[in-house]
């Protein structure tokens, strides 16, 4: 692969049609897609401060921005029909336009989630939280944070080696996650009368490990767009050892 | 050379047992006995598929379909070397009689071009050249050819009628017809659907999709969508070299190759 | 705003102006358009020219009669056609020793067809206008055209039979009884001479030549020679039977004789035998001198010439014509074909080649009396020569094919016109798209085969234009062929009833040499003029004629193999 394998991360050469139209057209869609990726992040942090705050102001704001976020999805559903029926993308044209519209859903969904998360901080369970469960579910909510900003950093670079860092971050959010499982069934036991709420709070813990999980997802599209390979059903160990040898051999070649 | 080798072992490498119809190698090219312009061409094409070449223009890809019935003779101080094995054969033999190996390596070129005269003898043309001139057995095969090309149902009723008079997609088709008539194993097609419109083209994928059953057959095209419709493996020439060969599939969504990537998804490499 | 307006205005005065017109081309147009009008004007002018000339020979004019003051004063009856008439200055005439009305300075000086050689010794005479006394057109005056001496104008005053009168009321009606009787047998006996007898003298030639072969072979064997002789006295014996059945119809046609009155009261009598044909144009009406015309015009392509080619017919001359251009084209077609197929298929495109090629373009720019020469010197003398030596050395020392001949002639034409069949072949192979080329290779034929099959029959049209101009030209060319085989006056067709038929060793006439000797080179001039004109057109009728053929085989060729032009 010496002369023709220089085809890395991140340079897919997205900009270099001779087409300039095309271009712009994929560009526009990248674009819209790190604009849905802001909103969507945004969206987290507030639902995820409220949650920890109990901010119910905030936590309104966030239901009623889900729809900016379900117009840009159409939108960009609507922008790839038209590129796929009017430039026929091949190649790695082919896979981003795929890549985005599989992209587009996990963070629609990831905005549903957000959504969901502060429907339940607007049921006032700060107060029932006990302070280490708060302390957690904020930790918890800063790694998935993190985990979405990098996949949206990745995506905008297309870049492998970012993308392995948030399958890497996934394993940490799991593990979290069951370790907030476990506390929260110590609480239900030893006080019964609370557990509705604290199934409120399990079920924004699951939302937030979902989020992780759809993070994820969108490394293994952007791995896709890069490699050309599908990692999708492959054992977790399986696909981070795939991607790292791909981002390790990505890294030499440069 | 390198990227030929490194294709070969693509994760989408042929299946081993797949019969091969036409060898090539290390096929060097030169025009004008010092201008060289192919480089090295390795390939195997498999028998009864469709193999597609494309690549810019000037890139070797006709010249390369015109080695495989020897149409390069033609040409003045056109020098070849290396080996083409069709049928067991290096076909590049000087005692190769060049007009039975063309017999067997059937070739439609780019713009339909019939012969002035009547459909029925368009078709029975090479059999006339083979000496069959038996009544029976030429209206049997121009029979045989036309449904073959499907063309039969629109001009059963007017065989006799000047070849000109059909349009321009049912020409190539009656050249097609023309080809098949004298059973060849392969057949070339130098870009057939260059000079058709869309239907006509669609109606000629549609053809070549069925005459593989029974032919090998290899297509230059200028249209990748074509390419990517009817071939199921598929070569990347680029400058009289062979960057990337492989099944279409593969080309078409993760090419190895940054070249083949460029050509493909239409940028300046 | 106003700056805008004043440049549309700018503009609308630049399109008038003269630099304008000349950029749209217009001047252009015109240019070519007078070009083209003068050429076809030109054209239309020369066919008329020669169309109005020569076919005016035909038509029955009138004959007229007047009295005219001969110059020594006395009055004198003449009849006769008006040909054609001049206006003369009086000072020419006084100088030229004549005396002249005075006062006037112009005179009316007509040319007077008066015929009846045989009697005053010249057929034209040019009368003064201002000396006709007398005029009129006598509706029973008669034109008689004869077989030799001209024509001959004046009244029928009897017929006789054997030196007898037969008295008759209408002796006009008579007289052309007998002529019809007259022609009968003069066919007869020209039917004997030409067909029986002919035959007779060309076997009995030949058995001279074999016997004669015989002797070169230095066969002594007397049966052999007893064979040939028996057929000789064959021969002689019906020769002598034929004979004398010649003799009783040459008695028979003595038979009759006219007395013949001209106008100034001589009288003349004047055997049946020799009048082809009488008429009385003062009395005829239009059907009739139409029917007369149309008579006489197809005489004159049907018959044989006679009194040094000025009377009668130029059916040899035609036929001579037309046999040449066919034998021509039959061998510059294959040869030029093939010599052009080789050029552009076979040969490698070199130096060679293309300097073979430039030859061959100029040969076409070579006069066509060089070629005359050359088919002379190298067909006639040097190939006739050969074969004379070879195969006919029986007839030496007087040369069969050593001397011109239709085939010398042929092939010097077929060598003039060689270049043009071969640059139109080699243009017509080189319209033919490779695509078509390829596409018989591609189904395993050879190349021989795609040229046979495919190659050539689609290049045919551009052939045959090649052909229709080597025709067009060798039809008209008759430098070259007044050195290897064309007469003024073939003693026999070169295709006949004689085995085997066409001998292409004989002399031949031709219609461009025959305008030429009748033009220049007969005794009468003036009488001929009409005839030169009238074998012109005909020469000109005959080209188009054979080109439209070809043509007409042309179209049919690119009606077959239309659609090449896409």
């Amino acid at each position: 692969m010496a002369d023709g394998g220089d085809k890395n991360m991140t340079d897919l050469n997205l900009g270099h049609h001779i087409s300039r139209q095309f271009n712009e057209e994929l560009e526009d869609v990248r674009n819209k897609v790190l604009q849905m990726g802001g909103i969507v992040e945004e969206q987290l942090e507030k639902a995820v401060g409220c949650l920890v705050r109990g901010d119910t102001e905030l936590a309104r704001e966030v239901v009623s921005s889900d729809y900016r976020v379900n117009m840009i999805e159409v939108d960009i559903d609507e922008e790839c029909t038209r590129i796929v029926a009017r430039r026929q993308p091949a190649a790695s044209d082919l896979r981003l336009v795929m890549a985005v519209i599989k992209t587009i859903t996990d963070l629609e969904r990831i905005g549903d989630e957000a959504k969901r998360i502060a429907r339940m901080a607007q049921d006032e369970l700060a107060g029932t939280m006990t302070e280490d469960v708060r302390q957690e579910i904020e930790h918890m909510g800063e790694l998935v944070r993190e985990m979405l900003r990098t996949i949206l950093d990745a995506f905008a670079r297309i870049d492998v080696e970012t993308a392995v860092q948030v399958v890497e971050a996934d394993v940490k959010v799991d593990t979290k996650y069951v370790s907030i499982t476990r506390q929260l069934v110590t609480y239900m036991a030893q006080d019964p009368k609370m557990i509705p709420e604290i199934l409120n709070i399990l079920w924004a813990a699951r939302a937030l490990e979902r989020i992780g999980d759809r993070c994820e997802n969108i490394a293994e599209y952007i791995f896709y767009l890069v490699k050309g390979r599908d990692l999708r059903h492959l054992s977790k160990e399986d696909e981070l050892a795939e991607m790292s040898a791909a981002a390790k051999q990505g890294k030499e070649s440069n | 050379m390198n990227d030929s080798q490194a294709t070969a072992a693509a994760p989408e490498a042929p299946a081993a047992d797949e019969k091969i119809a036409v060898q090539v190698r290390n096929l060097d090219l030169y025009y004008d006995r010092t201008v060289q312009a192919l480089y090295d061409i390795n390939l195997d094409i498999p028998d009864r598929k469709v193999t597609a070449f494309i690549g810019p223009s000037g890139c070797g890809k006709s010249t390369l379909l015109r080695c495989f019935n020897r149409m390069n003779d033609l040409i003045d101080d056109c020098v070849i070397e290396g080996k083409i094995i069709i049928e067991g054969k290096n076909i590049q033999k000087k005692k190769i009689d060049v007009a039975e190996l063309r017999r067997q390596v059937g070739m439609v070129f780019q713009k339909p071009n019939p012969f002035p005269k009547s459909i029925y003898e368009n078709v029975a043309y090479g059999l006339r050249i083979q000496g069959i001139n038996k009544r029976r057995v030429l209206e049997d095969t121009v029979e045989w050819a036309l449904k073959g090309a499907a063309l039969w149902d629109e001009v059963k009723d007017r065989l006799q009628e000047p070849a000109f008079g059909l349009s321009g997609g049912q020409q190539q088709r009656l050249v097609i017809a023309r080809a098949i008539a004298v059973q060849p194993k392969v057949i070339l097609l130098d870009e057939p659907c260059s000079a058709l419109d869309p239907i006509s083209t669609l109606k000629i994928e549609e053809l070549i999709h069925e005459l593989k059953e029974d032919y090998t057959i290899i297509i230059v095209t200028h249209n990748m969508q074509q390419a990517a419709r009817v071939s199921d493996k598929t070569a990347f020439m680029y400058l009289g070299k062979m960057i990337e060969y492989g099944v279409t599939d593969q080309i078409f969504t993760n090419p190895q190759e940054k070249r083949t990537e460029d050509y493909i998804t239409g940028r300046y490499g | 705003m106003t700056s805008f307006r004043k440049k549309v205005k700018v503009k609308a005065s630049h399109l008038d102006s003269f630099g304008y017109w000349v950029k749209t081309g217009a001047p252009w147009v015109w240019i070519n358009a007078a070009a083209v009008s003068a050429s076809v004007m030109l054209v239309v002018g020369l066919l008329l020219l020669i169309a109005v000339r020569g076919m005016g020979h035909f038509w029955p004019s009138e004959v007229v009669e007047l009295t005219y003051i001969e110059d020594n004063g006395q009055p004198h009856v003449i009849s006769g056609k008006v040909r054609d008439s001049e206006e003369v200055e009086a000072q020419r005439l006084t100088e030229s020793g004549l005396d002249v009305p005075d006062n006037v300075e112009t005179f009316e000086r007509i040319l007077f067809k008066t015929a009846n050689r045989d009697v005053t010794g010249q057929d034209f005479r040019w009368i003064l206008s201002y000396r006709i006394q007398e005029q009129s057109t006598p509706p029973e005056m008669v034109v008689l055209e004869r077989t030799e001496w001209g024509d001959f104008i004046g009244r029928v005053e009897a017929v006789e039979e054997s030196g007898k009168t037969i008295t008759t009321d209408d002796a006009w009606a008579l007289f052309l009884e007998r002529l019809d009787r007259a022609d009968e047998l003069r066919e007869e006996i020209k039917e004997l001479e030409r067909g029986e007898i002919g035959a007779i003298n060309y076997q009995l030639e030949r058995l001279r030549l074999d016997r004669r072969e015989l002797e070169l072979d230095g066969v002594m064997d007397p049966t052999a020679y007893a064979g040939i002789e028996r057929q000789e006295e064959e021969l002689h014996a019906r020769y002598r039977e034929l004979e004398a059945r010649l003799g009783d119809l040459y008695r028979e046609i003595r038979r009759d004789a006219v007395r013949m009155r001209t106008s100034d009261g001589e009288e003349v009598q004047l055997q049946l035998a020799n009048i082809v044909d009488g008429w009385r144009p003062n009395s005829m009406n239009l059907a009739q001198q139409l029917g007369h015309y149309v008579y006489k015009a197809w005489m004159f392509v049907s018959d044989d010439p006679r009194e040094a080619n000025t009377e009668g017919g130029i059916f040899p001359a035609i036929y001579g014509t037309i046999l040449m251009v066919l034998l021509m084209s039959v061998v510059v077609a294959p040869f030029g074909v093939v010599a052009g197929v080789y050029l552009r298929e076979y040969a490698k495109q070199g130096l060679l080649t293309r300097t073979i090629r430039i030859a061959v373009n100029n040969l076409a720019g070579v006069p066509s009396i060089v070629y005359g020469v050359f088919g002379l010197g190298f067909f006639v003398y040097t190939l006739g020569g050969s074969i004379d030596q070879l195969f006919f050395e029986a007839a030496l020392p007087s040369p069969t094919f050593g001397t011109g001949g239709l085939f010398w002639a042929s092939l010097t034409l077929a060598l003039l016109t060689l270049p043009v069949v071969i640059v139109s072949t080699e243009e017509g192979l080189s319209r033919i798209p490779r695509s078509i080329r390829e596409g018989s290779l591609a189904l395993g034929a050879t190349k021989w085969e795609t040229l046979w099959r495919t190659i050539i029959p689609m290049a045919s049209p551009g052939i045959m234009t090649g052909l229709i101009l080597a025709v067009a030209r060798a039809a008209g060319e008759v430098a070259p062929l007044m050195l290897v085989g064309v007469v003024k006056l073939a003693p026999s067709l070169p295709l006949d009833g004689n085995y085997p038929f066409l001998h292409p060793e004989r002399k031949f006439m031709h219609l461009g040499f025959h305008i030429y000797d009748v033009g220049f080179q007969s005794p009468n001039v003036e009488a001929a003029r009409p005839l030169v004109y009238a074998t012109a057109l005909l020469l000109v009728v005959v080209i188009v004629l054979l080109n439209m053929l070809a043509i007409h085989i042309r179209n049919g060729l690119r009606e077959k193999y239309k659609g090449l032009e896409s």
